[in-house]
This record gives C-alpha cells, structure tokens and sequence, in this order.
C-alpha cells in the first residue's frame, strides 16, 4: 500500500509542474494585463504603466517571471494578488470552506440518491421505474446548470419564498464570526438560535443545483454496473443458495458494483469545481469558482495562477484517495500486492 | 398506478417540493432598520484613494467624508469636513477652514481616538498619495490613480496647516474643476493617528481593510465576496443615518439581484436587466428611480487621416446614421440621443446646438463635394465589452454600417481585446473607433477635455486627434475662471465650435435605472454613478 501511495504521489508531481506552467502562460496569451484592465477609458501614461509593470514583475522576460513564481512557490509562497493585495492563499483559504461545504453536500445529495436510484433501476430492469430514471438522468445530466438555478430560484424562492434567493445566511438576522468558515459549523458554534436552520435553507437550492449532474451520472453509471454485477455466477449463486434478495443484491452486487461508481465520483470533483463556478454566481456563493472568474476578468495573475494549482491538486488527490478506495470497498483489490 | 399527464405531473413534483420545503420555511419578516444593498461586486479594499472601480467606491461611502462633498443626489458643491472654503482673488490659493468636533469611529480594530478630525488629517491623506516617502505611500500596493490622473501632482504645489482647523491649498496655476476634484472619492480624509496605531501595531496593511473613518456610518466586517457589515455612527458631525445597520449583500449576478429584490433578501439593487427593470416597474412592491448617466458614448473620426481631415467628410458621416433606431433598438429606454459632449443635465450645457440631421442624401453630396469617391473602405472599431454609457458596441456598429452602405461607405467591423482596444485607439490606429466616457466629478471640464490638443497626443484620450486651437483656448480659458457662470458660457460657445467642426458622431447619453423596495424612502439618486445611504429610512 505504501510504496503504491507513494509512487501516485510522485506521479502528481509532473502533473503540477505541467499545471503550473499552462496556467502561466494561458493567462499571459490572453491580450491585456493588470495594469491595462485597471485603467478603463482614462488611460495611463507611458512613465506610470512602465513603473506598474515593473512593480508587478511584468517588465522582466516571461522565462525569467516564471522561475521567480516557481521559486517562490517551492517556499510556500503563491504570491500577493494584485487587486487586493492580499496574499493569495489567505484568500483562497477564506474562500474554500464555502465551496468544499456546496461541493460536499451536492455530493452527499447525488451518492445518497444517485446510488440507490440507480440499483433499483438495475433491479428493476426494463420497468416503467426503470425507463423513467434513465429519461430523468438524461435530463439531469444535459441540464444547463444557469437555467436549472435560476428556475428553482424564480419558483421556490421568490414565487412561493419557501427558500431564500442567495447567499448562506440571511444577514438581516444573524451575524457571527466565521470560526471554520464553514457555515453549517459557524451557525452551530454560533449558539444564536435558528441560525443552523437558516444555513441549512441557504444551503438547499444551491445543493440541488450543484448535485443535479453527478447524480444523474452516478445514477446511471450505478444502474450499468450493477446490470453486469448481476449477471456474474456468484450471484446466481447466492440467489440459488436461498439468500434473501436484499442480502443478495446489498451485499454481493451492489459493493462489487460500486467501484466504477467511485471512480465516477471522484472524477465528478473536477466537474464540481466548474459547476461551482456557475453556480456560486447564481446563488451569491462566495466560494472559490466565482473568485477564480473574476481574477480571470482582472488579469490577477497571481490568484488565477495559484487559485488554479490548489483547485487542481485537490482535485488529484481526490483522485488519488479514491484509488486508495478500492481497497476498502473491494478486498480482492490490493494495491501494490 | 400512475398519470401520465405532464402538467398534472409537473404539478404534483413541484407540489411535494413545496411541502418538503415548507418544513424548513420560516416566516422571515425584515428586521427593523437594517437596510440591505445588493451590492454588483466586492471591494478591492476601502481606500478610495487606491481605488478605480464604483464598487470600491460604494464601499468606502459610508464610512469616509471629504473637505467638500456632493450634495446628494446632485453635482452641486457644499461644505464637508471644510465647513467653508475661500479661494484667494488670483486663483492660486484656497484655504479651508475645517469643521470642529468631528470624531473619527471608536472601537473599530481596537482603535479609540485620542483626539477630534483635524488639519494633520487632511495633511496626512493628500501626503500619502503625492509624497513617495511617505510612511504609507507603498502600503497595499501604493497606487493613487485618480491622484495621478486629475493632476494633483502638479497642480497642487504645497499644502499646508496654518493651524489645526485651517488648511492652506497653494496651486501651480488656477484650476477652477479644483474643488470639483476635492469632492471626488480619492480626496476622502483618513484617520492620521489610526495609520500611527497600525504602525506601531507593525499591521500597516489593516489601515485599508479595517477603516476607520468619519462617516455617518462606520465599519463591522467584511466577509469576502459575501457581505460588507456597517452601524450607525451615532456621533457623526452631520444628518445621522435614519438606519441602525447598513449590510451591502454583494451579489454579482444580475438575475439573482433582481429576484433577491423581489423576494425581500435587499432593499435596493443596481445594474438589473432591461427586461428585470420593466417587471420592477409593474410590481406593486418595488419601485424605480431613474437618472441621466453622467456619460457620453461616442464615434470618434480620426482626422489626422484622410478622408477624416476634411470637415465636410466628418458631417456627412454624422448625417448618414440613423441615430434615433440607434436609440431605439440598441439602448431600449437606457439612452437619450446626444447632441453634445456633456449630457444635459450638466451646467454648461449648450440646448441650442441642433444635432445634424439623418440624411443620407447630404451626406451623399457632402462627400461629393470633399471630393470623396465611393465606394470607399473605411474601418469602424467597436469595443468588445458592455460598458455603462454603451450596452452594445457591436449592435451599434453593424447598425452604423449599414447606414454606411447607403451612402457608398464599406466599413469593415474591427475589435480587440478591451485594454488593447483602448492602447491602440488611444494611439491613433484606427480610422474611425466608439468609445466613451463617464464623468469622474460632475465638472464639464472633467468632458471637454477630451477634444482638447493635450490629450489629442499619441496615446492621450482624445480618439479624434482633433485639435482646434480657438476651441482649446477656451477650455484653457475656463480652467482658470471661478466664477460658474462665466465658465458656463465659455462651455456653450465651445459646443457650437466643436458641432460645427465635428471630430466625432455623438450617439447617446445612458439613463441609470435603480430599484428598490417600496419600504424604502428618501434615497436620492446620484447623477456621479454612486450610491448613497444616509439618509435613506425604512418605512
């Protein structure tokens, strides 16, 4: 297991290097910079954009900025963003609990719906239940994630005002310090009542939006792996042997099933990321995909650059922990053995 | 057994939804004097100084004020923290006598003010942002864009404390837009002993993201991309805030503002969609407030290149478009046609200049007659972005060209990247470009000086590289008067020169919707783009 783990994590190395030099150069072939986004019609003189160029490193070659950017990363610093002028990972972490908190229930909601639902329909194959789970995950899978948000927001919360519009906490009413930036932590830790409910229905509209397609893609890939799980002799075998069919279809098929099933979700971190992009816009998430967007409209090339490299390795190793997964779901599988 | 029915199945998921949801609904009555803003963006940080952008300047309002300030919802000049000013008879000198017994927010950060606003304040923020050794010159990031570009640097030679309530401005040449500029955003006056504490604290940098200010409101928190908190300042010098809380919700996206609005979540938003503006309109809870932008977007001629160095060519190219569909189809309602640089709700505004006429045929002759054989290729720039005099540069262009076509003009559609487009437009590349301006200080000069000769140089904003010496005489002419109605008429007269000369093709002046809740009561709208809250209840 060990030197296994070791040898994915050395692998992500040249991942990141590869990362962390696309971002840099994508960022720098977009037309503009900093200096230029800032000044808008008024323009700059040709003394005072030279001197903002070099305040900002920008007068040095390409080359020559990304060693200094990989050297000063390789000392834990991903550089100050020059909108804020803020360090860049302060405000990726100010940010990230937000998104980890949407990204984790969205998940949460597709693994507790999409895996059932999806071994039901395999179950029940061919049934009208069946048929209509494959037409719905269509569906959710093709949904525009802006038109779904903004269809739930216009009917639930402002037509019937069962759900607030946006953001994680009505302002109005409750105000405590972020401890954890977690808000679902925070409004507990708060002690101020009804605050925990209040995340909580903040937290719904969002989720479901989020949620809408990893769930359909888990619905769906559950209900083929558990179509081929069930054709397997073993569990013709269990079925001969008299096990019940909850015993059979729980436990044999259903855990073998699964392990494409969690490849899926952790494939679908990435997806998550881009959804939260969107929907973090629609719903006032301050969370980190609306942060990236908008240093990409700034030219803040420090937060996009160091924003895009933690996004990508959490992604990866996400990726990596759910090969570590199989393991536990299926003891056939060893890694390193 | 099931339906088939779609609607009745829509229906019923809806349905199930609703009593799922209605679990956790709770009634959710606005609190009492708390007013919500549905902020567009989040801050940069809360000196305006180091500012450029509106939403900055949101931010900062409601805790900082200036030695003169705007009157609100107007761009009329009245007194701030300077409770009178007096300009010496030669212009060169301005001496404000500072406002007493004027407190500085206690409590914010761990800062308890030792002592009242005072000369060293104003001193310490002007310094800052003209002095390079200055203790906080370099703090987050050092740049003072507005400083730079109104001129400080050089039209303010010395200013200095004659005592600790007067403070003596001395200019390099009169400037009559100087008081204008002292009421803009980067003249806000900081807090001299918070910047000390900081230092001293070894926290510099919080000096711009926990201020401490004189304002009618002061500081609580800042939640990154979520939420700006303030409180009344229930000391402040001047008309108290009517709320208890002020809480801008920053909610970028424009859909989501709009239904935050309708559902209760704010009391005011800005920027919505034209088609929001209108359900705004007919909904019995909300109400809207309009505004002439303080803006012009224009079509700027090159005429340092040919055939635009003949005036006759650039009154025929004003005569050939139709700007009234222009106004129709592209603004919608958000824009009057403009005649003139400056938009009419500006003193100095000329209304007796008549606007060329859309007519083809003159312009057919008047290219004839410059000697203009057709079909002739011209390029016709627009920017790729919205811009807030400007909802659709492109739209704009393929309407302007095929007005064009009629008069045998083949104009070819050129874009580039945003800064880009403003580098090389301000350089002179193009033949014929849009572009536009907002005013920064409600002053015409803040407008006429972009057909002036200083900024027709390579590089400089004047797109039309026009430059007229009688009509740049007099915009020299005006810097130097204080009185406003001399300035005025010196303005009308520049107007008829700059018609008649007709470096550019004026499209239109927009018109700023913003909504709020019927609760809301007293807020007045600013012609500068920014967005006020004292005095503004909840009824």
């Amino acid at each position: 297991m060990l030197p296994y783990l070791l040898k994915r994590l050395a692998l992500t190395v040249p991942t990141f290097f590869a990362l962390m030099f696309l971002t840099f150069v994508a960022i720098r072939l977009v037309p503009g910079d900093p200096v230029e986004v800032r000044t808008g019609e008024r323009g700059i003189s040709a003394e005072r954009l030279a001197e903002f160029r070099h305040d900002l490193g920008l007068d040095q070659p390409v080359w020559k900025q990304f060693i200094d950017y990989v050297w000063r990363l390789l000392h834990g610093d991903f550089g100050t963003s020059v909108v804020t002028n803020d360090k860049v990972l302060h405000e990726f972490l100010t940010l990230f609990p937000a998104t980890v908190e949407l990204s984790l229930c969205a998940m949460l909601l597709a693994v507790a719906i999409g895996v059932p639902a999806g071994a039901f329909a395999a179950v029940k194959r061919g049934s009208w239940y069946d048929q209509t789970l494959m037409a719905l995950s269509v569906a959710g899978f093709s949904m525009p994630i802006f038109w779904w948000g903004l269809l739930l927001i216009m009917q639930v919360a402002v037509k019937w005002g069962l759900l607030p519009v946006g953001g994680r906490i009505d302002p109005i009413k409750y105000y405590f310090e972020a401890k954890t930036g977690f808000m679902l932590i925070d409004s507990l830790m708060s002690g101020q009542a009804g605050a925990f409910k209040d995340a909580v229905r903040h937290l719904i509209l969002p989720t479901i939006v989020l949620g809408t397609v990893p769930l359909a893609i888990i619905a769906r890939m559950t209900r083929s792996s558990m179509l081929e799980v069930l054709s397997e002799d073993y569990v013709r075998t269990a079925r001969a042997k008299g096990l019940a069919a909850s015993r059979v279809y729980g436990l044999h098929a259903l855990r073998n099933a699964l392990i494409p099933v969690i490849t899926v979700i952790g494939l679908s971190t990435g997806g998550l990321m881009a959804g939260a992009v969107l929907t973090e816009t629609i719903f006032s998430w301050p969370g980190i995909g609306k942060w990236l967007i908008e240093s990409i409209g700034r030219r803040d090339y420090p937060a996009l650059q160091g924003g895009v490299l933690l996004v990508s390795a959490i992604v990866i190793f996400v990726n990596v922990a759910v090969d570590l997964l199989y393991g536990v779901i299926n003891p056939r599988i060893r890694h390193g053995q | 057994m099931y339906r088939t029915n779609e609607t009745w199945g829509t229906r019923a998921t809806w349905g199930a939804f609703a009593i799922l949801c209605a679990g956790l609904a709770t009634a959710s009555p606005l609190a009492a004097k708390t007013l919500v803003y549905c902020s567009e963006g989040s801050p940069e940080n809360f000196t305006p100084a180091l500012n450029t952008t509106g939403t900055s300047f949101d931010a900062a309002r409601p805790l900082f004020d200036q030695l003169i300030e705007f009157k609100r919802g107007s761009t009329e000049l009245m007194p701030g923290l300077a409770e009178s000013y007096e300009v010496s008879a030669d212009g060169l000198a301005i001496t404000f006598k500072l406002r007493k017994n004027v407190k500085f927010h206690s409590g914010v950060n761990g800062f308890t003010p030792t002592r009242d606003f005072n000369a060293q304040d104003v001193i310490w923020s002007f310094e800052r942002q003209g002095k390079p050794d200055h203790p906080y010159a370099k703090v987050s990031g050092g740049k003072y864009d507005y400083y730079a570009d109104m001129k400080m640097a050089t039209l303010v030679k010395n200013l200095e404390a004659v005592d600790d309530y007067t403070v003596k401005m001395t200019l390099g040449e009169p400037s009559a837009p100087m008081l204008a500029n002292l009421a803009m955003d980067f003249a806000t006056i900081q807090s001299a002993e918070y910047a000390a504490f900081l230092s001293k604290a070894g926290k510099p940098e919080q000096f711009d993201q926990i201020p401490v200010g004189t304002g009618p409101f002061s500081f609580v928190a800042y939640q990154k991309d979520a939420v700006i908190r303030y409180k009344k300042n229930a000391d402040y010098w001047g008309e108290k805030a009517l709320v208890d809380d002020l809480v801008y919700a920053i909610t970028p996206d424009p859909t989501a503002r709009y239904s935050k609005l309708k559902a209760g979540e704010c009391h005011h938003a800005i920027a919505l969609r034209p088609a929001d503006i209108k359900e705004v309109g007919n909904d019995p809870a909300l109400k809207l407030s309009n505004q002439s932008g303080l803006n012009i977007a224009y079509w700027a001629f090159n005429t340092q290149k040919k055939p635009f160095d003949d005036k006759r060519v650039r009154q025929a190219f004003n005569m050939a478009i139709d700007k009234a569909a222009i106004i129709r189809d592209i603004y919608q309602g958000s824009g009057q046609a403009a005649k003139n640089l400056i938009p009419p709700t500006l003193w100095g505004y000329n209304d007796a200049v008549p606007d060329y006429p859309f007519d083809p045929e003159k312009a057919k002759a008047l290219l004839k007659e410059a000697g203009v054989t057709t079909p002739l290729e011209i390029d016709l720039w627009y920017m790729p972005v919205q811009r807030p005099y400007n909802p659709n540069a492109k739209g704009i262009a393929e309407m302007m060209q095929a007005d064009l076509d009629k008069i045998g003009i083949k104009a070819k559609l050129v874009t580039y990247e945003w800064g880009e487009y403003r580098k090389r437009a301000q350089q002179g590349e193009h033949t014929t470009a849009q572009l536009g301006w907002t005013g920064d200080n409600g002053d015409p000069d803040n407008f006429f000086f972009l057909r002036g000769c200083a900024a027709a140089r390579a590089g400089g904003q004047n797109l039309t590289k026009w430059c007229n010496k009688e009509y740049d005489e007099l915009l020299a002419q005006a810097q130097k008067l204080t009185k406003q109605e001399e300035r005025a008429e010196i303005y009308k007269k520049m107007q008829v020169i700059e018609k008649e000369e007709a470096p550019d093709f004026k499209i239109a002046h927009s018109i700023v919707y913003e909504s709020m809740r019927k609760e809301e009561d007293g807020y007045k709208q600013s012609p500068l783009g920014g967005h006020h809250f004292k005095g503004v209840d909840i009824k």
